[in-house]
């Protein structure tokens, strides 16, 4: 063991990462993408208004995609916590990527910030309970009972303290975490202040992280849809980020050893991750099930309006959910073999990217553009879009008396969806048809706009580890980590 | 398992102990007159055991009647009870299984006595719903079989029902799990015994040689039912969560329900774990093999799932003002300041509050704090399975039939059966089997005995590497 420290330096011989100018130039297309796909998506105007009422279509792909690759961030930090305090070790060798991922934090503000000033000033329609008069008992328009008990918390002010302030908390301790670990490279052997330092870092965070990517979420994803509510959403999400950051870091892996970077990273390390694709995966689908089986089996109308508007409208994101991120981790990666073949890993890890960005993308886009449709019925009267909209009226009471039927009488309550809602009208009626490219589904704009922020991802994670050595050749657990074995 | 052990991590054997010296010490227990202290244990489990059997007897001979359950509080201190064993009954299951996955060693110290805990508390468990159903001769109808009664059929719509498939798979492959891991063992005591005991310890251990055929096949075997214990960890506590979470009972109605109750029932579990360990290393002189740093481990992971039940809690607590659902409102008030304010206060002091005492390392490493501390434990999740249940149910819907429980003298004494059950189990169990897995400590000694690992190693072997004497070592 005393002995083996030369091993460390022999086996990496590529200790510094290079960001070659290829690189840049790669990501600063995506990025450039990503801006023209954002302008087309803001002035885009399509025949039906509800798709793109103000300029909803750009603003809930940016929500969307802060939301996403910014939680890739939050999730690096959380996870290099946990492995620190639960003495982890065989990580210890590719450690700097998630250091390098957890710095997505910082620039993720700048998003928050836009979204959190968006509120103030009313650029932005993502948020019901930030529109004008909600809360005013003397709109009779626009004022909604419900939203006006929740403006304690469903206002401006805390979605800046919860977005903006609290991500630059945890960049705060991010920061700090990445420094130490930076500074333990260059110290003398055997040196163990700032493994230690760290642990306690990693112990304070843990709790913040734990209690505050609650409200960061609620205000985030779950006030879109503004009446609803759901004490398991929170877990949920922060599941759905776990197993796209491991999805990630799969794949980062193997494009980096292909540039014969991580000569030490073997399969060993490959199969574990493999196995917490596939444990993570199936955890997301055991909170996943946990949450919908409740819900649909209770038969509240107010929790199930969330459901009901996703299996009717979006069908083929709602079960397209499951089978690629549940049904295709949990049976390519069942055997023992599959994790240990890069290329089916390589697949794998990249449907389940996608897959839990889509998740994403059923969570921002039906509640908003509900919100829209509501809108657009409400100013144009009823009559307006009726003839438009027969059919799926008709489909969907015809649907809802069936389920009143089966539940007996004794659900009374349950029978007509928010029927306590201030704006006094019934839920299904006012639903959207919609299978359409941008809402239903994404289109070429929602991918555009998602490559320019996997590009921006990209460009910080690279030149974080261009920042450091890629290897901690000083960490106490390197050489575990260096003879690793399943 | 890798060789290379960093420095930083603790032995987990202590004493510099040889193969052998391992082999004598677990034994021991098994082959030598039980002590006083046992004596006294067994004949106070069996006091508990007997006054309990007779209130077990009264409740059946009597009815549920002679507890005070009623017309609006159908479920009191039975499914409390009922809840809380199988909670306890999550830890050995986890240890064996999940630790094992995630390659945590320390888990060799504790996982046999851990199991062997699991299957007692998923038996005392067991009992609640039995007795509850009031007429237990006729419990078999709980199973779905082809039958004489006609349409009557159980309901596969009730998540009670789910409850029965969920524990009784559970509740198997614990048990085969524990025996698996036994056989080894058994097999050990087996070859120092003589007579009678190494007629029984023969049948026990299936003929256990030791070949090396019989390693490979046990390997897979155990790797077979860790991963199938693995989901059933979450599954049962899952299910129980949704004998609640599935009605529209607003307090039982909510979506965190599973995820919560499966962190609880590891939190108690872990507790039960610390309670009885921390009694069996002293009594049975087994200080190294569950040293501190194995109580440090699990003090950890009381305190992380405790907060987790802490974060669970609070998330309840506001996700119900923020429903602006007046009946989810009140169900919340109505469990902090209601009637039952006290058994909230003690859920929130010894679930949440008290674990927080662990941040600390004197904590986390002090016998004494760790027992008391085990012990608030698992008082606090009585009293949330207490506060979710009674609480709830006390006040409903309709104010006329609002209403208040306490248990009679019966419903206290059938607690006592369990308890009485479990330590008689317990005991018996410390007596006739090695508490700690003989193989699995062997299998870790290189990686993880004090001689081999751990600074103190390090700088002695630094020693002997400089006096040249390691090289003509190894």
């Amino acid at each position: 063991m005393a002995s083996s420290s030369h091993t460390v330096a022999k086996t990496t011989d590529q200790i510094n990462f290079t960001f070659t100018g290829g690189q840049k130039l790669l990501f600063g297309v995506l990025m450039l993408i990503g801006v023209i796909c954002s302008a087309l998506a803001f002035f885009n105007d399509p025949a039906d208004e509800a798709i793109n009422l103000h300029h909803s279509r750009f603003w809930t792909n940016f929500l969307h995609n802060s939301a996403f690759f910014g939680g890739l961030g939050f999730i690096s930090l959380f996870l290099l916590c946990c492995k620190i305090l639960a003495y982890s070790g065989w990580h210890t060798t590719f450690k700097r990527i998630w250091e390098a991922m957890m710095m997505f934090l910082p620039v993720s503000i700048v998003f928050f910030a836009i979204l959190a000033i968006g509120n103030f000033a009313g650029f932005h329609h993502i948020y019901h309970w930030a529109a004008e008069g909600v809360t005013d008992p003397n709109n009779k328009e626009a004022y909604d009972s419900i939203l006006a008990g929740k403006a304690p918390f469903l206002n401006p002010l805390m979605y800046l303290i919860f977005t903006v302030v609290i991500v630059l908390v945890w960049s705060a301790f991010a920061f700090i975490l990445r420094a130490r670990s930076k500074a333990e490279d260059k110290a003398k052997d055997g040196e163990l202040s700032f493994f230690k330092k760290n642990k306690v870092l990693a112990a304070i965070f843990l709790p913040i992280g734990g209690f505050s990517s609650a409200a960061f979420i609620w205000l985030l994803l779950m006030s879109i849809d503004s009446h609803w509510y759901s004490t398991m959403y929170a877990w949920y999400v922060t599941a759905s980020w776990l197993v796209s950051a491991v999805a990630f870091t799969i794949l980062l892996l193997v494009y980096l050893k292909s540039k014969g970077y991580f000569p030490q990273v073997t399969k060993e390390h490959m199969h574990d991750l493999g196995k917490y694709l596939f444990g993570f995966s199936v955890f997301w689908t055991y909170l996943w099930f946990s949450q919908f089986m409740l819900i649909w089996y209770a038969n509240v109308g107010e929790e199930t309006v969330y459901f009901d508007l996703r299996i009717e409208e979006y069908p083929f994101l709602f079960y397209g959910n499951l089978v690629i991120n549940f049904a295709l981790p949990f049976i390519v990666l069942l055997a023992n073999s599959t994790k240990r073949m890069t290329g089916t890993l390589v697949l794998v890890a990249s449907l389940v990217f996608f897959g839990h960005w889509m998740d994403f993308f059923q969570m921002v886009k039906p509640g908003v553009y509900y919100e829209n449709y509501k809108h657009l019925k409400h100013s144009h009267g009823h009559d307006g879009h009726h003839d438009e909209h027969h059919d799926t009226d008709t489909h969907l009471s015809d649907a809802h008396n069936h389920d009143a039927q089966a539940e007996g009488d004794d659900h009374s309550h349950a029978a007509v969806g928010g029927d306590h809602k201030g704006d006094n009208h019934d839920g299904h009626s006012k639903k959207a048809k919609s299978s359409r490219v941008g809402y239903a589904f994404p289109g070429f704009i929602e991918i555009g706009m998602m490559l320019g922020w996997l590009g921006l991802f990209l460009f910080v994670v690279f030149s974080g580890l261009a920042r450091a050595q890629l290897v901690p050749t000083n960490d106490p657990y390197i050489n575990e980590s260096m003879h690793h074995h399943v | 398992m890798s060789a290379v052990v960093s420095p930083v991590r603790e032995p987990l054997v202590t004493g510099s102990k040889t193969y052998h010296q391992i082999t004598e010490d677990i034994c021991a227990p098994t082959e030598r007159m039980p002590g006083f202290s046992f004596m006294l244990g067994m004949l106070f489990s069996l006091l508990m055991l007997g006054f309990g059997a007779f209130c077990m007897v009264w409740t059946i001979w009597k009815g549920i009647g002679s507890w005070d359950l009623n017309r609006t509080i159908g479920w009191g201190w039975d499914i409390t009870n009922f809840v809380w064993w199988v909670g306890i009954g999550h830890a050995g299951t986890l240890i064996s299984a999940i630790l094992l996955l995630f390659r945590q060693k320390w888990r060799t110290g504790v996982n046999r006595a851990a199991e062997a805990m699991t299957i007692f508390a998923v038996m005392c468990a067991a009992v609640f719903p039995g007795i509850h159903m009031g007429r237990i001769w006729v419990s078999f109808f709980i199973f779905p079989y082809p039958n004489t009664r006609g349409p009557l059929w159980v309901n596969f719509n009730s998540p009670l029902l789910w409850d029965v498939f969920a524990i009784s798979t559970y509740f198997t492959v614990s048990l085969l799990f524990w025996y698996t891991g036994l056989v080894p063992d058994l097999a050990t005591v087996r070859d120092r015994a003589s007579g009678m005991r190494k007629k029984i310890y023969s049948i026990a251990s299936f003929g256990w040689t030791g070949a090396a055929k019989h390693w490979s096949r046990w390997e897979s075997l155990s790797l077979i039912l860790a991963g199938m214990a693995t989901p059933l960890v979450l599954s049962v506590h899952t299910i129980v969560s949704f004998d609640f979470a599935t009605s529209v009972i607003p307090g039982w109605h909510t979506t965190i329900f599973p995820p919560y109750f499966v962190a609880g029932a590891i939190f108690s579990g872990f507790a039960m774990v610390q309670t009885l360990m921390l009694i069996a290393r002293k009594v049975l002189k087994l200080e190294d093999y569950i040293t501190i740093a194995h109580i440090e481990s699990m003090n950890k992971v009381i305190l992380l799932t405790g907060t987790i039940v802490g974060v669970a809690y609070l998330t309840e607590l506001f996700i119900a003002w923020y429903s602006g659902y007046v009946y989810e409102q009140f169900a919340f008030y109505n469990r902090a300041v209601g009637i039952y304010w006290w058994s909230y206060l003690a859920m929130m002091s010894c679930n949440v509050l008290s674990p927080q005492i662990f941040w600390f390392k004197k904590a986390r490493r002090s016998v004494v704090i760790t027992f008391i501390m085990s012990i608030l434990v698992n008082i606090g999740m009585w009293f949330e399975r207490f506060v979710i249940i009674a609480t709830t149910l006390a006040r409903d819907y309709l104010p006329s039939s609002w209403s208040y429980y306490s248990p009679t003298w019966v419903e206290v004494g059938d607690y006592i059966f369990t308890f009485g059950l479990f330590f008689t189990l317990f005991l018996i169990f410390t007596r006739v089997a090695p508490v700690v897995a003989i193989a699995e400590i062997k299998s870790i000694l290189k990686s993880g005995g004090d001689q081999y690992v751990g600074f103190e190693a390090e700088r002695k072997k630094k020693e002997a590497l400089e006096s040249g004497e390691y090289a003509s070592q190894h």
